[in-house]
């Protein structure tokens, strides 16, 4: 094994164990736990970046250089880096690490499937002729970080709810740490504004690229479908805030459907035929 | 009154019923096979149901006419829908309202206001002053012991969401004219070989270019690991027999020609390339000849012919191989000539006992080995010719204007009341914004800490 692959899969455990403490504050009520969860995210995310860096420099040393955003392996961990990266700013922005709980577990899953998957396959890979292209990095990095606010979005809308269930006057043990609603909908709203300017951002340099290596800026394969459509429920659900006045509940559903359209478009189209085959 | 119809058509109900459709169609756009993705995927489907897709046009559905009518539909609700609201916008664009409006100044947080030990008309002087440098279109009213001022900025943040659906339009139009006056083709062109007739895409039928293709070479090469590094077709264009322009085609590198540019989209090799193979006799002579499929050369020591048969890129998964017929007056043998033929014989144990028609030293004193078939290879080309697309990149660059303006602009109004309290001079601040609570707020702070340092 390559010694970034390994070092890789080493922050899929940090990153598990700050989920773990951020979910321990939250239950136990703990200040405690906080800032032990805080420390470890950080020291995984420099590790991670570390990784990274590393990984494009053995691909440098392969003889075969190019950034480490060209397969599903390195797709998914630039994925977890983008979540926590955004994770840590806005907990460091608003002061508060209620979110982490929420959010975190999603850079730890997507670590643990690209680690430790069958089918993803961590091998540095030379680029065929299809991802020999400046456009790769710019897409790549604009989708993923538009999917990563999206993913805060979801965090979000999952902790609203959670925090519908709560009963009562004074706040119990377990909720303790929720912060108020229209809080947690005002943090939704600027998540999905950030996750959709960067969808948008996405989809244009995509299909400049598209434009440069398959003739056509659009020719509806099931990705680029995918991404319409997830752009079309976020739209939906800006138009319904702006227009309608909706908040709350509604915002925080939409904000988890919309990140399921999402999570299609990164996996579920790779079993329908298409273009988009590498990632 | 409005007319129902009219107030249905600009409703955002209707923009969300036509969203969740085109949602929804587009699904089953990404489910059912297209035609253009080769009609083969869908032959597992009962041929009934294969009438009814085909009479709802569902293998070309982003080409139906339904779906363009719904694009059609959501472009005229796109339309009214602005149209309606325009006028509201600009009035909150160009009006000026008045300095003296009560509104701005009712409940009012404490932190608002602020007292200043200052002449009043030094304290007017100075607000002003600030506002002229930060705002625009400020207005000033004094009335007998006060004087009050407006001021606002961004007001253009008004503007950002038709911008959006402007660049909306843009791209459909864009899409049009693509569809209209652009096409799609592909080709296919062997090495050496040239022509003006390109296989239209969706259109179906052929074109001819008023110019000339030719495939000067194509080179296919790969990394160590077996995946494929790059596909180059050295291409040439001409035009009365004249090379124009010439080049090598690249996949992420097109090449425009008279508008049309040219895509490496694949490649292939044509049946019966040149095949490389060494004749030995008895261990001393050895000679190679380059042959094609029906060639034929002679044995001159045996008196016997040799035909080329056939020539096998991949015989039976055992690699590259060719068929030999040896005639001569006793009869024909035919023996199979393979490029690897000690592995397969390592493989396979007593083979040429079971196959002898394998054994490369059949026909003695000879000994036959292929060396190498040379591939003919031919490019596949993709072409497009789309005028819509400078359109569309012009819609791109108005959606991320839009977006930037609609969600990082906010229009800030801010009346500022200026009067006497208990011999100080009393500043009030009151402030309006059309989104952005988090970023008004900050903005007063700053001014009212401005004006509070004057004192």
């Amino acid at each position: 094994m390559i010694i970034n692959t390994t070092i890789l899969s080493w922050v899929t455990f940090i990153y598990f164990g700050s989920a773990i403490f951020y979910i321990f504050r939250m239950v136990t009520g703990k200040e405690f736990w906080g800032p032990l969860a805080s420390v470890i995210a950080f020291i995984g995310l420099i590790a991670q970046t570390f990784g990274l860096i590393l990984r494009w420099f053995e691909s440098y040393k392969m003889g075969i250089g190019h950034a480490p955003l060209s397969n599903l392996y390195e797709s998914l961990i630039f994925f977890s880096w983008t979540i926590v990266l955004l994770y840590l700013i806005i907990e460091w922005r608003i002061k508060s690490r209620n979110l982490g709980a929420f959010v975190v577990p999603f850079a730890f899953f997507s670590m643990a499937f690209a680690s430790f998957s069958p089918n993803v396959n961590a091998r540095i890979q030379p680029l065929i002729p299809a991802l020999q292209s400046n456009w790769l990095i710019s897409h790549v990095i604009t989708c993923f970080f538009g999917y990563a606010a999206l993913t805060i979005a979801c965090g979000l809308g999952f902790m609203y709810l959670l925090k519908g269930l709560e009963k009562g006057e004074r706040p119990r043990l377990f909720f303790r740490f929720l912060p108020g609603r229209e809080i947690v909908d005002e943090l939704t709203y600027h998540s999905v504004v950030i996750g959709f300017i960067f969808l948008t951002l996405g989809i244009i340099t995509g299909s400049v690229w598209a434009y440069s290596a398959w003739g056509s800026y659009w020719s509806w394969d099931p990705k680029e479908t995918w991404s319409l459509i997830t752009w079309l429920i976020y739209a939906a659900m800006l138009h319904s805030r702006f227009v309608r006045g909706w908040r709350g509940k509604r915002m925080a559903i939409m904000s988890i459907i919309g990140f399921a359209s999402v999570l299609f478009t990164y996996f579920g189209v790779n079993y329908l035929p298409g273009l988009h085959s590498y990632f | 009154m409005k007319k129902p119809f009219f107030s249905f058509l600009s409703s955002l109900k209707l923009t969300i019923i036509l969203l969740i459709i085109i949602a929804v169609a587009s699904i089953l756009g990404t489910i059912i096979p297209q035609q253009y993705e080769g009609g083969e995927s869908f032959r597992h489907l009962s041929p009934e149901l294969v009438k009814v897709f085909n009479s709802l046009q569902l293998f070309d559905m982003y080409h139906s006419v339904w779906f363009i009518i719904l694009m059609g539909l959501l472009s005229l609700n796109l339309i009214v829908c602005s149209l309606n609201r325009l006028p509201a916008s600009w009035k909150l664009f160009s009006n000026i309202p008045s300095p003296d409006r009560r509104k701005p100044f009712e409940n009012l947080p404490p932190e608002s206001v602020i007292l200043i030990e200052k002449d009043r008309n030094e304290v007017i002087n100075s607000v002003e002053n600030l506002l002229r440098r930060k705002y625009k279109k400020i207005r000033r009213k004094d009335a007998d012991s006060i004087t009050f001022f407006y001021g606002e900025k961004g007001a253009y943040s008004n503007f950002g969401v038709y911008i959006i659906h402007l660049s909306i339009l843009i791209f459909i139009t864009g899409a049009i004219i693509g569809s209209l006056l652009g096409f799609e083709a592909f080709v296919n062109i062997p090495e050496g070989e040239s022509t003006n007739t390109v296989h239209l895409g969706r259109q179906k039928g052929v074109k001819k270019l008023d110019f000339t293709v030719r495939c000067d070479k194509f080179t296919v090469s790969f990394y160590d690991n077996g995946m494929p590094k790059e596909y180059r077709s050295n291409l040439s264009f001409l035009k009365n027999n004249n090379v124009i322009l010439q080049g090598p085609l690249l996949v992420n590198h097109p090449i425009t020609f008279n508008g049309i540019r040219f895509y490496q989209a694949s490649y292939g090799s044509t049946p019966g390339g040149q095949a490389h193979i060494t004749v030995n006799r008895e261990n001393k002579e050895e000679t190679t000849i380059k042959v094609k499929q029906k060639d034929s050369f002679y044995l001159k020591e045996k008196n016997a012919k040799v035909n080329i048969v056939r020539i096998e890129k991949n015989f039976m998964s055992m690699g590259p191989a060719v068929l030999i017929h040896i005639q001569n007056p006793e009869g024909t043998m035919r023996v199979w000539v393979f490029k690897r033929i000690e592995k397969i014989r390592d493989r396979i144990p007593g083979l040429f006992k079971k196959v002898p028609t394998f054994n490369p030293g059949r026909y003695k004193p000879y000994y036959f080995k292929l060396n190498r078939i040379d591939s003919n290879y031919y490019t596949g080309l993709q072409l497009s010719h789309d005028p819509g697309v400078v359109i569309v990149a012009i819609g791109s660059f108005f959606v991320i204007l839009g977006l930037f303006i609609t969600f990082f602009s906010s229009h800030k109004r801010l009346w500022i009341r200026v009067d006497d309290q208990e011999g100080k001079s009393r500043i009030s601040v009151g402030a309006t914004s059309n989104k952005d609570p988090v970023g008004l707020k900050r903005e007063t702070e700053h001014l009212l800490r401005h004006f509070s340092s004057m004192g």
